[in-house]
């Protein structure tokens, strides 16, 4: 028994080994690196234990990131969810061209992220984007509208990233959808249900586990997204009003080349997303009791 | 002939087995020593610059490069041509990896924070090779701390307003000289869908080296000599905080998302009479972008930076990355080797005139030399290099992101750039339309605890 046992723990070794190595060191070395003030290029580092956790307590950037990150992350979240699922709807029925339309609404999650928002930042460009063309031509503005600027950034940001990313809920949605039995739906038909009462009585209890994923997970990544952020305005003065958390720990890092500081930020996002993700479970543990 | 089987697998003993397996190991090593055994090692010379036009790319390929490697058989050089930002982000990566290229462009500002750091090889040699009393004054000792030169510059370029001058003529009015008369040029020449002007919306340039300029060109200064205290809310700041947003009325709404090379595709084409950030490069957007008929000096000019109530004369920024060799380069005296080779003066002319009076070279012999001047673009262009040898004679240009000559020592400029601490400051005014006292206030607190934070803070 114990011999097996032993084999059981040399098979596992490898596994274990890659994933210390691989999860957990980088975690844990974050943390150890978050304690201490380093130079982003410099070996040397000195030990000051929570002073970073303190100071990031009462930085206004830290707050302004986050408001931005929630702002974003939410916004993009939900607009996925209500451009994802009746899409998913959509190509769960039966139409002539269903199968072309599915891979067509796939496009732009399977485009490099530099390609789909440097494709928008050429459509929205306010001194030869083809939007502004497209509202001054029809009369709807006056004067090409700064969709890149201050005012309409984020929402530039949030209108790219929905763009991207609604195809993951699409896809998943849709998976989950076509398990669902036909029968279900047959007997609500008969009893007379309108498609309105079939979608809240049958689909939407029928995909309340697959939504809680995505809800989860789109969160989780939205949240934590930095290539479009940072591709959208890194660089640019505007960035400023779209500078969410990841932005803000890589440009501790890697800009300030306060590594320490940039570590530290990166464990309080890991701590939130932490307790974020133990509320929602829990919430939705208690709902699915009461269901 | 076949070759007789026993109709049994072959069994090999495990020392058998083992012995090939260190055999055949062996041989691959030795296999890819073989050409170092054979002293043929190709060795390789990482070189790293910022001249991206491809011209300037094959110019150095086909005269320093060639050269070296004729020179040197055992060495292969690897040039690679980034832009500043893409330059910075690498660099600091190989830095952190120990691995940086042997020789490198560098932004002066960088160049004091390395120093300190002591990552950079001192050049004296060199630049006595070169001809250290030949190197113009404006570029000569940037780099040098301690009593050592720790850089030498590529070239010289410089960042100035591109103007239409027909546009400014034809309203009747000079060059301005000061905030107030550039204010009232912008107006004159905001009309009919047309801005006066544009600024560059990337932080390096809008938050740093613009910023840099209008203190100087203000009297003031990015920190105090002695202590070192920021001076962000200091009076040079705050005149020109408000000079700025009053500036902004005659900028398209949308300039802080836009690029510098969205600047002077403006300008070619029209829809702005004047960049805010220019250098030569712009005749080649003008060359290929404006009416045919504008194509010149008399339609499109440089134009100096005004000054600020508070300072004496407008300032620019000097646009000349210096050579870097770094304490940890593999091939140190190689990169020198490298360096003089490409100040030879049959490449170097090449390389200046890869991109004519962007690339204004750095010996002062050579500036007014007939053989440098008789390049065509510059014949057409003239007046643009006029401009450039005026500005040198009259001490009009800084280096990038100094607010005054002894910057250069200033060990912490690269991370204040960084920080963006500035340009945050720089938006909020002008797009943001906040009171410039309170965001000076607010950028003068993130300065001083970013001073504290990397250990630079000398003030009580």
């Amino acid at each position: 028994m114990r011999k097996n046992a032993l084999a059981g723990w040399l098979l596992l070794a490898p596994a274990l080994a890659l994933l210390g190595g691989l999860v957990l060191f980088p975690i844990i070395y974050n943390a150890w690196l978050s304690l201490h003030d380093k130079h982003a290029f410099l070996t040397v580092q000195t030990f000051v234990g929570l002073r970073h956790y303190v100071y990031f307590a009462h930085d206004e950037e830290f707050w302004n990131s986050f408001y931005y990150g929630v702002v974003y992350a939410g916004s993009t979240m939900a607009l996925q969810l209500v451009l994802g699922i009746p899409a998913a709807l959509l190509l769960n029925e039966a139409f002539r061209g269903r199968n072309l339309l599915r891979g067509v609404v796939l496009f732009p999650y399977v485009i490099p992220t530099i390609v789909a928002v440097m494709l928008w930042k050429w459509l929205l460009n306010d001194s030869y984007g083809l939007v502004n063309h497209l509202l001054v031509t029809a009369g709807v503005v006056r004067v090409p509208l700064a969709w890149l600027g201050k005012d309409y950034i984020m929402w530039s940001l949030v209108l790219t990233s929905v763009w991207q990313f609604f195809p993951f809920v699409v896809v998943t949605y849709l998976a989950r959808l076509q398990t669902i039995p036909p029968e279900l739906y047959e007997a609500a038909t008969v009893d007379g249900a309108t498609a309105w009462r079939r979608f809240m009585h049958v689909t939407l209890p029928q995909t309340r586990n697959v939504l809680f994923v995505i809800v989860l997970l789109r969160s989780i990544w939205m949240f934590t997204k930095f290539d479009t952020v940072w591709l959208m305005a890194g660089e640019g003065g505007v960035s400023r009003y779209i500078r969410t958390l990841p932005v803000y720990a890589y440009a501790r890092s890697f800009t300030y080349l306060q590594a320490g500081m940039g570590a530290a930020l990166a464990v309080i996002m890991f701590v939130l997303l932490l307790v974020a993700t133990a509320v929602y479970f829990r919430v939705f543990r208690q709902e699915e009791a009461l269901a | 002939m076949k070759r007789p089987t026993s109709g049994h697998p072959r069994h090999v003993s495990r020392r058998r087995f083992l012995a090939g397996s260190v055999a055949a190991t062996a041989g691959a090593a030795v296999l890819s020593r073989a050409p170092a055994a054979l002293g043929q090692q190709v060795r390789e010379l990482q070189v790293w610059h910022t001249e991206v036009e491809p011209q300037t790319v094959k110019t150095i390929q086909d005269t320093s490069i060639a050269e070296f490697e004729r020179k040197f058989p055992g060495f292969k050089v690897k040039q690679q041509a980034l832009g500043w930002g893409d330059l910075n982000t690498k660099l600091l990566a190989s830095l952190a990896a120990g691995n940086p290229p042997d020789l490198t462009h560098l932004n002066p500002f960088v160049t004091a924070s390395l120093h300190t750091k002591g990552l950079l090889r001192p050049m004296d040699e060199l630049i006595r090779a070169l001809g250290e009393s030949d190197i113009h004054e404006a570029t000569l000792k940037l780099q040098f701390f301690d009593g050592k030169y720790y850089g030498v510059t590529h070239a010289i370029g410089a960042t100035y307003f591109a103007e239409r001058r027909d546009l400014r003529e034809k309203a009747g009015l000079k060059a301005p000289e000061t905030y107030d008369d550039m204010l009232k040029l912008a107006a004159a020449l905001t009309e009919g869908g047309r801005h006066a002007l544009q600024m560059p919306g990337e932080k390096l340039y809008m938050g740093f080296v613009h910023p840099a300029e209008w203190l100087a060109s203000n009297g003031g200064a990015w920190v105090d000599a002695k202590t070192w205290r920021p001076q962000l809310n200091g009076r040079a700041m705050l005149e020109t905080l408000e000079y700025l947003q009053k500036l902004n009325r005659f900028m398209p709404g949308g300039w802080s998302g836009q690029k510098y090379l969205d600047t002077l595709a403006a300008l070619a084409t029209g829809k702005i009479a004047m960049a805010h950030l220019s250098g030569a490069r712009t005749i080649g957007y003008i060359e290929r972008y404006a009416p045919d008929t504008m194509r010149d000096p008399d339609h499109f000019q440089p134009m100096f930076r005004p000054r600020g109530p508070s300072g004496q004369k407008g300032i620019s920024a000097l646009d000349g990355e210096n050579w870097g060799v770094f304490t940890q380069s593999k091939y140190p005296n190689e990169a020198f080797e490298f360096l003089r080779l490409f100040y030879k003066k049959e490449h170097y002319l090449q390389y200046c005139h890869s991109v004519p009076i962007h690339l204004t070279p750095i010996f002062k012999s050579m500036i007014g030399d007939p053989e440098y001047l008789a390049n065509p673009r510059i014949k057409k262009w003239r007046s643009w290099h006029d401009f450039m040898v005026t500005g040198l004679k009259g001490a009009r240009f800084l280096p990038i992101g100094f607010s005054r000559p002894e910057d250069n020592l200033l060990p912490f400029l690269a991370e204040l750039d960084g920080s963006g601490i500035v340009a945050d400051m720089i938006v909020e005014v002008m797009v943001g339309g906040k009171p410039p006292k309170a965001e000076a206030d607010r950028a003068q607190k993130r300065a001083e605890e970013l001073l504290a934070q990397l250990g630079f803070k000398r003030w009580a």
